[in-house]
């Protein structure tokens, strides 16, 4: 039992590292580069977002930005609050949000997505997607 | 053991490790270092095999994790309290259960190799598990619920993020099995006053960093 798992061990190890130096090349690889935010299915420029949105501010995390729900709005969403939101990161971190949580949300100028009653969990770096279904 | 000196120890290394989580944590965070990594892969992973290989009770680090994630909620700042918590209970179970699969049967054969590859593989496990966790628990107790096509995308991500901490706990394990096998040892009569006055000092000084931030 104890020769099996002095061979095993060293083998699953390298297992392991070979599966963590994979998926960093592949994430790597996959690396969404695009400065542009497509939402709703209409792509933006940051400046253009920042043009033709609200601002919002949440003073207690001393950040500002555009308000998520009036930037839904301006893409053309109807009946927002019977769709979900999912709001995709450059790394392809995404969090899938409701309504509620859109009206307390704000996008900041170097695209990042904050909620002030969401856990920090549902943070999204430099988003390049945010999808209405 | 009795069963007082092991609650004593699940005490003090659970309260260690969420003083560590809370205070070195936050501070690693705001140097912009992977503070996640770190503190699984040295701080969690260091005290859980320290405590393993001397108390050599299973249950114990699963108990360890609870005090850790409790004494986390105690101080809701320095990113997210609720995901830590919930990482670093899960850290104790995952813990516990892949140390009690490598682990030989008798202590002496600990060898250098297999410290090693226990490193490497309790390491990682340890960390990928943990964030799991969090992504899918902190999504459940939030308003906006959980989605598992959000976790399933960045699964690639989560694996390759534990690559560091798998390479780090390749060395912390074999230091701190090293370190645990010197003949360190408190007398009985001290035993009790050490470990509760260490375990007391770090709740303390958790609860007075919440309250100076809150004022």
């Amino acid at each position: 039992m104890f020769m099996g798992k002095e061979k095993l061990i060293p083998i699953l190890a390298i297992l392991i590292l070979i599966l963590g130096s994979g998926t960093t090349l592949y994430v790597h690889a996959a690396q969404n580069n695009t400065k542009s935010i497509t939402v709703n299915e209409k792509t933006y420029t940051v400046d253009q977002i920042f043009f033709i949105s609200q601002t919002r501010s949440f003073p207690s995390l001393d950040i500002s930005g555009v308000a998520l729900d009036d930037l839904l709005m301006k893409a053309g969403v109807t009946n927002p609050d019977q769709k979900t939101y999912t709001i995709i990161g450059a790394d392809g971190y995404q969090k899938t949000v409701i309504w509620e949580n859109i009206q307390n949300g704000l996008l900041t100028k170097d695209r990042q997505v904050y909620f002030s009653d969401l856990p920090k969990a549902f943070r999204i770096k430099d988003v390049i997607t945010i999808e209405v279904r | 053991m009795e069963k007082k000196k092991l609650f004593a120890g699940i005490l003090v290394f659970g309260s260690l490790w969420g003083f560590s989580e809370c205070i070195i944590g936050s501070y690693l965070r705001d140097l912009g270092l992977p503070a996640g990594i770190l503190m699984t892969a040295i701080f969690a992973i260091g005290l859980l095999t320290f405590s393993r290989i001397r108390y050599n009770q299973p249950g114990m680090q699963l108990g360890m994790g609870l005090v850790a994630g409790a004494l986390r909620l105690a101080n809701p700042f320095g990113g997210c309290f609720l995901c830590s918590a919930f990482a670093i209970m899960a850290e104790g179970a995952l813990f516990e259960l892949f140390f009690y699969l490598l682990s030989p049967k008798i202590q002496e054969k600990y060898t250098k190799t297999l410290q090693l590859g226990m490193g490497i593989i309790i390491s990682y496990s340890v960390y990928v598990g943990g964030y799991m966790v969090t992504q899918i628990l902190t999504p459940f107790v939030s308003s906006a619920g959980f989605y598992l096509e959000n976790l399933v995308v960045f699964i690639p991500q989560m694996l390759a993020s534990g690559l560091l901490a798998a390479l780090i706990g390749g060395i912390t394990v074999p230091a701190v099995i090293t370190i645990s096998s010197l003949e360190l040892s408190l007398k009985d009569r001290n035993y009790y006053p050490a470990t509760i006055g260490v375990a007391v000092l770090c709740w303390c000084l958790v609860i007075a960093n919440t309250l100076l931030i809150l004022a």
